[in-house]
């Protein structure tokens, strides 16, 4: 009995705690370096196998990537007149530097080096800690999309909570403010998962929002928690929300959740910072 | 009865978590992904039950399940470390009354896993982190991890009681075997 009180007690505590204690930093970061040194190699043999089952479909991969290289580089060419633009209007305007720089995101590439197998408590570790400039709560990406969020930190290691676990209605959630891409004006949704049908929801959505289906939801960065532009997914529907006002849109992840290898932490410019 | 090698077994449920959280997510598929999730500390957890003793259990269970959640530290810490300790000891009440032939210790490990993820999921149910319904995580991802942890439990069955128990003790049972 007296047991079950104070574990009760240690789950109350940890609830909603950031940070961690120098002990759980060394036990993290310990395990963590056998970890790194297990997983890539067979992450690697496992990546092998996977390829030869594949190997059919690289002609036809192949072929598509030609062409989106093609419109890569016209686009390419368009990005850099635009934004020679921007930066001549941002002078002209008077911009301030640190607003010039809000924008600039550094990519520190991190290797996955363990999962947890807690159904309620879905985690990845990567190899990249406080000594690399990881702090919590930044976005973790893959090349297609949005992965999570860095929950906690330790000093070569540090522990990423996947988008997957994010529930509107939990009791120490994270919202995402997200907007579409191209439409970044007229849409504005909050996006959470919905675990029973494996997708993931944008809520909130104002009713002459025009959303279709195919649109890129992209995170907007308004709520300075997430950095803008990075891809989330794409929407495969959109209907009338729960009490007829707003519209709810549900949404394909576009990362994978697992068997991942490699990650970006996106660093955002320290904004307290002169 | 206690001929268990208590720091071998820990070196061992050491490496297994290691391959549990270094190895083991590679080898399942993606669309079982969210389905099996292997706890190999746990099994370790019923063998001390069975050579060890149900005090040597609570504490090993309360060892290796605070250090997994140590290490996946998402919402919170101690919902693993409060089921393994519980179970390990019940499983070991459990042994020390019947006699322990394999195909009991297959069932306790199954009734032992199912009892574990849903104790994990009353537990994250209770602080409101979960909203699934009861059915249908027990469909989804108790079940198969059930059948998956007795599967590996008879595999590690043998191998795992050479390694633990003392080399006079074993070499009796292998004559009696034989």
């Amino acid at each position: 009995m007296i047991g079950l009180i104070l574990f009760i007690a240690i789950m109350g505590f940890t609830l909603r705690r950031s940070g961690l204690t120098w002990p759980e930093r060394f036990v993290n970061d310990a395990f963590g370096t056998a970890q790194g040194a297990l997983y890539r190699p067979v992450g690697a043999v496992a990546g092998f196998f996977r390829d030869l089952g594949r190997l059919s479909d690289v002609y036809k991969e192949n072929e598509e990537l030609r062409r989106t290289v093609a419109r890569y580089t016209q686009d390419q060419i368009r990005y850099n007149d635009i934004e020679n633009d921007n930066r001549r209007y941002k002078e002209e305007l008077g911009f301030t530097d640190r607003q010039k720089q809000l924008y600039s995101y550094k990519y520190a590439i991190a290797q996955v080096i363990a999962s947890g197998s807690n159904p309620y408590d879905k985690t990845i570790k990567i190899d990249r800690g406080s000594r690399d400039g990881v702090k919590p709560r930044m976005a973790v990406v893959t090349i297609d999309g949005l992965v999570g969020l860095v929950s906690q930190v330790s000093e070569f290691t540090s522990t990423v909570m996947p988008i997957t676990e994010l529930d509107s209605t939990s009791s120490d959630t994270i919202l995402i403010s997200a907007t579409v891409s191209g439409k970044e004006q007229q849409v504005f949704g909050i996006v959470d998962y919905d675990k029973e049908n494996g997708v993931m929801r944008m809520s909130k959505i104002d009713e002459n929002a025009n959303v279709a289906e195919g649109d890129i939801v992209v995170t907007s960065g308004q709520g300075n928690l997430l950095p803008k532009g990075l891809v989330i997914g794409t929407v495969l529907s959109n209907q009338v929300g729960d009490f007829g006002l707003t519209h709810t849109a549900t949404i394909a992840p576009a990362a994978k959740f697992d068997h991942l290898y490699e990650v970006f932490v996106v660093m955002t410019p320290d904004p307290d910072k002169p | 009865m206690t001929k268990l090698r208590m720091n071998r077994a820990v070196v061992a449920a050491l490496i297994l978590l290691l391959i549990q959280t270094s190895v083991v997510p590679w080898l399942i598929p993606t669309a079982w992904g969210g389905r099996l999730l292997l706890h190999l500390p746990f099994i370790m957890t019923i063998f001390v039950a069975l050579l060890g003793g149900r005090h040597r259990a609570f504490s090993f269970g309360l060892g290796f399940g605070l250090l997994e959640d140590l290490l996946f530290y998402g919402h919170m810490i101690g919902a693993y470390a409060f089921g393994m300790a519980l179970l390990g000891y019940l499983i070991g009440l459990a042994f020390e009354r019947r006699l322990n032939t394999l195909a009991y210790v297959l069932l306790l490990t199954g009734i032992g896993s199912g009892l574990l993820d849903m104790l994990a999921y009353f537990v994250y149910k209770l602080f409101s982190l979960t909203h699934l319904g009861a059915a249908f995580v027990f469909y989804w991802q108790v079940l198969p991890t059930l059948l998956l942890h007795m599967l590996v439990a008879l595999a590690l069955y043998l191998p795992a009681r050479r390694f633990l128990v003392k080399h006079i003790a074993s070499a009796a049972e292998e004559a009696e075997g034989a």
